[in-house]
């Protein structure tokens, strides 16, 4: 019965001891989501730096409902884009590979939204650089979030797919604010 | 009979004191500008609950709008996260004259505000701030507030200073 005993303590053991260290290393060093908001007219700086698993938190937490009867609204006419035809178009478009899906040219600003490689980008420009968006959003995050059959958003598998992003995914420049909002292993 | 009122002169403040050291004290030290009166007040933690326990139940419960109560399971599970995440500095925010800073230290958020010559410290163990969540019905009593106090045992959980040189603190031993 002793001999047993140590035996199994022989094998298990070092086989635990083993398995922590491979499990840390698995899980790597945190990401944590950084945004930056600075305003020139009063000087004021805001930087949040938040660990991926407090937001992810957050979100698992957060009420099922963020979005009304899934659509989304678009500018102030009262313009609605159901859910449903979002991810019809999407199907479409993600199967042409690089491509600009959408380039519009209104008065004195240019909006492109375009898909190159591994990223979906959104970039709003006006002349002289006054005014610039930029956004970047894997592919992945948008399969993600238009994932499911119901008429509402799949935050939370979306960001779920955005912990794996390192970089930039929203900068916007203007004359008065910029803001950052990147992920990144750094605190 | 002499020895045994000897015995009861030394064991009953002894025995008090150690209640009121295991449950716990708040100190708080107020030092107005200089020249000017040092206050200190230590408050045992359990007076300050059997005193709180005599509040009536209506003016003893925070009642939260049923919006704000929908996001207290955020607030539980962000705190929770929070608990288990590295040290690191949450929120910075600069203005002219003004300086606010919310940092994750150990087991405790530490705010820090500076603003024109005053200079707000507040440190809340992340236990205490769980614990003075409002229950599923919003509600929180008075008597749990000072009970959760027991979690922030020897902590300064507040300390101002003002320009004029007036200094407060609240520390819980």
């Amino acid at each position: 019965m002793r001999r047993r005993t140590l035996a199994a303590a022989a094998v298990c053991i070092p086989t635990l001891t083993m398995a922590y260290p491979a499990r840390t290393a698995a899980q790597g060093p945190s990401a944590w989501v950084h945004v930056r908001v600075e305003e020139r007219a009063n000087q004021s700086k805001v930087a949040v730096n938040l660990p991926v698993s407090v937001v992810e938190a957050a979100l698992q937490a957060a009420p099922e409902k963020v979005m009304a009867q899934g659509r989304i609204h678009l500018g102030h006419g009262g313009n609605d884009l159901s859910v449903a035809d979002l991810r019809r178009a999407w199907n479409e478009l993600k199967t042409t590979g690089d491509a600009e899906f959408v380039s519009v040219e209104d008065g004195d600003q240019t909006v492109r939204v375009a898909r190159s490689g591994n990223l979906v980008l959104v970039h709003v420009e006006k002349p002289g650089g006054r005014e610039a968006v930029r956004v970047e959003v894997p592919v992945e995050v948008v399969d993600a979030l238009l994932s499911g059959q119901t008429e509402e958003l799949n935050v939370r598998a979306a960001f779920a797919k955005l912990q794996n992003r390192r970089g930039d995914i929203v900068r916007v420049h203007d004359e008065n604010a910029t803001v950052r909002i990147w992920i990144d292993e750094g605190k | 009979m002499l020895k045994m009122m000897l015995i009861g002169a030394v064991a009953v403040p002894a025995i008090a004191a150690g209640a009121v050291a295991a449950t716990g004290v708040v100190v708080v030290d107020v030092q107005e500008r200089a020249g000017g009166h040092h206050i200190v007040v230590p408050v045992p933690l359990a007076l300050a609950q059997v005193a709180a326990a005599f509040v009536p139940e209506n003016k003893s419960h925070v009642r939260l709008p049923a919006e704000a109560e929908r996001y207290l399971p955020v607030a539980r599970e962000v705190l929770t996260a929070l608990a288990e995440a590295e040290d690191a500095e949450l929120v910075r925010v600069e203005e002219p004259g003004q300086q606010v800073s919310i940092r994750k230290e150990g087991d405790r958020l530490h705010i820090h505000v500076d603003e024109r010559g005053q200079q707000v410290d507040v440190q809340v163990p992340i236990r205490l701030a769980l614990s003075v969540l409002p229950d599923q019905g919003g509600h929180i009593t008075a008597s749990d507030a000072v009970w959760a106090l027991q979690h922030a045992r020897l902590t300064q959980v507040v300390d101002v200073q003002g320009a004029d040189g007036e200094h407060v603190k609240v520390t819980v031993y």
